[in-house]
């Protein structure tokens, strides 16, 4: 009897505790992400009360759209940017992981970039950048490299690269810090025993401390994957896309459909499709991870029978 | 150690120096121009270099006045101040018991449960506004405080994170016990459970208020009401306001920087810990 009770006391205190929780995710999350999906297939200005049906049409608008796809393009530049930055990253937090003097001082400087206001950082980067008075240009003509300078903001052809570096200024310490945290969970007497076998930084580093992380490795890759995908606040504030479409992003993109253009079908579409895309990263990485781990297993299993061999 | 080694020692500690030091340049290098900038007048911004310290005939506390003297500022830090808190308050509130019913109990529903915030994790955040808007306008919540808060409260979930790990390590003995000294559930938590998680707390606390202090989108589309700037919605405004006038502009970024950066200084070992464990889930 005692039991039942508790167990419906329990209940009582689970269902209690999860309802408004759960309600507010329903409404303002999943709601809106089902609502996304039958939005993309009508027309809708947003005002309107009755929305038009429109079957397939913004789906075949969308495919069509050559600024879209050149939006996509311009993403696919800040995720190669940000994966040419990995190594670079990586080998920043070995070092700073090591015996290093006043490291500590080195890695609040690294994190701070991705704490501070990213508006605030993003209009200072536009004065850093800007053609009269720069900052960016009055160091190249320090340097001697007068014939470098050129207006960063404006010219279609580099403009994506200005701004993915503002991005690896504002995320890479993010990067870092995970890394960092990773290699401070490799246990001490496995490097140790390294040393004294004879190994160098360099053996260390690939047979020991990449292997040991492989698993924050994959997640940064997916990470990045995402993180591109959503560009938004850097060339919004910066650019807003321009000049032309020159450095617009995909989700810069289906904002402004919507809201500019108030074409909320044609939007929604878009935003079905960053989802889908979104979804379908997650599943590869899932598999990837899963079997990441399993193969960890395998190999800690058989490192267990081996010493147990030994002994 | 012989004599060699300790040379190749040195020069290897010498590099790591001067790479650390080429990082402080990379991150403080935008960072400080903006500041030499905000206290430069319009004269020493033509004539000087913008990496050139503000000193001499060209240093003035004139754009700071200026800044401090705008009525919006003040409401910028009120409403940001307003929105953190509540909406921290909820977060707290909501994602502890949410994290704990999750992390303890297996429960009829507790999968589905379990999908739907997993699922509300993954949605992109930025393009779900095009439908929620409709939602928060349904509500009556258009240009109100109440829009940014509600969003924030049911759809930003990293708090579960932090949660969940901190309650794996906590003993389900101490729960049981209470349980068995007559104390209900809702007992069990507020006053035993929900104390003890005071670190989790403190570290849910500090990252939201980053956050929510560093928000642009949300505060941007739903409240363009000028009684209703944040600190960042009114850089937005001041910046296209004040066009061409570098200094000025230089001076309200700095400003706006201050707050998370301050807090970033006193408490960055919590948001360092706190967003590791959030990003890589187990």
């Amino acid at each position: 009897m005692k039991q039942y009770s508790l167990t419906r006391q329990r209940n009582l205190f689970i269902w209690i505790s999860l309802a408004v929780p759960v309600l507010l995710l329903v409404i303002f999350v999943v709601y809106p992400a089902l609502d996304l999906i039958s939005m993309s297939f009508t027309h809708w200005d947003g005002l309107a009360s009755t929305r038009e049906f429109a079957g397939l049409s913004n789906y075949a608008k969308m495919l069509a759209d050559a600024d879209l796809w050149l939006s996509l393009r311009n993403n696919c530049i800040y995720f190669l940017v940000h994966l040419l930055a990995i190594p670079v990253e990586l080998a920043i937090a070995v070092m700073l992981s090591g015996k290093m003097r006043a490291a500590g001082f080195f890695k609040s400087i690294t994190f701070l970039p991705y704490v501070v206001n990213g508006v605030a950082i993003a209009y200072a980067f536009s004065y850093f950048f800007s053609p009269i008075n720069g900052g960016f240009n009055a160091i190249l003509s320090l340097l001697g490299a007068d014939s470098l300078i050129r207006n960063w903001l404006s010219d279609s052809s580099i403009v994506n690269f200005v701004l993915a570096s503002v991005s690896i200024w504002r995320f890479s310490g993010y990067h870092i810090i995970l890394f960092i945290s990773a290699l401070a969970s490799i246990p001490e007497d496995i490097i140790e025993a390294a040393s004294i076998d004879g190994a160098n930084a360099w053996q260390k580093f690939w047979k020991i401390q990449i292997p040991s992380i492989t698993l924050l490795v994959d997640f940064i890759l997916f990470e990045n994957v995402r993180g591109a995908l959503q560009v938004f606040e850097i060339p919004f504030i910066i650019t807003n896309g321009g000049p032309g479409y020159a450095s617009s992003t995909f989700t810069l993109y289906t904002i402004n459909t919507a809201f500019q253009y108030r074409n909320f079908g044609l939007a929604s579409t878009m935003a079905v499709a960053i989802m889908l895309l979104i979804v379908v990263v997650q599943v590869i990485q899932n598999t990837a991870v899963s079997r990441a781990r399993t193969r960890e297993d395998r190999k800690r299993s058989m490192q267990l029978r081996r010493q147990g061999a030994k002994k | 150690m012989t004599h060699s080694m300790k040379r190749q020692k040195m020069w290897a500690d010498f590099f790591k120096l001067l790479v650390g030091i080429l990082l402080v340049i990379f991150v403080m290098t935008p960072i400080l121009i903006t500041v030499f900038a905000s206290f430069k007048d319009r004269a020493g911004m033509t004539n000087t270099s913008p990496l050139a310290l503000p000193i001499g005939d060209s240093f003035t506390l004139e754009n700071y006045i200026k800044v401090f003297s705008d009525k919006k500022l003040y409401i910028g830090f009120k409403n940001t101040a307003i929105i953190a808190v509540v909406s921290i308050f909820f977060n707290v509130f909501f994602g502890s018991v949410t994290a704990y019913c999750l992390e303890r109990f297996k429960f009829k529903g507790r999968s589905v449960v379990f999908a739907l915030f997993f699922l509300g994790m993954m949605i992109p955040t930025f393009v779900t506004e095009i439908s929620r808007f409709k939602i928060i306008e349904g509500m009556n919540l258009y240009n109100t405080l109440g829009a940014p808060i509600i969003i924030y409260v049911a759809s930003d979930l990293m708090q579960l994170y932090i949660y969940r790990q901190f309650i794996s390590k906590i003993s389900v003995s101490i729960d049981e016990s209470a349980l068995i000294d007559g104390c209900s559930y809702f007992r069990v938590f507020w006053q035993i459970v929900f104390p003890l998680m005071a670190p989790a707390t403190a570290t849910v606390i500090i990252i939201k208020a980053v956050n929510i202090i560093n928000d642009m989108f949300i505060p941007y589309l739903y409240m363009p009401g000028n009684k209703l700037k944040t600190l960042t919605t009114f850089l937005m405004n001041y910046s296209s306001a004040q066009k061409g006038s570098w200094q000025l502009l230089s001076a309200a970024i700095v400003i706006v920087l201050i707050p998370t950066i301050a807090i970033y200084v006193v408490f960055q070992k919590r948001i360092i810990g706190g967003l590791a464990a959030g990003a890589v889930k187990e």
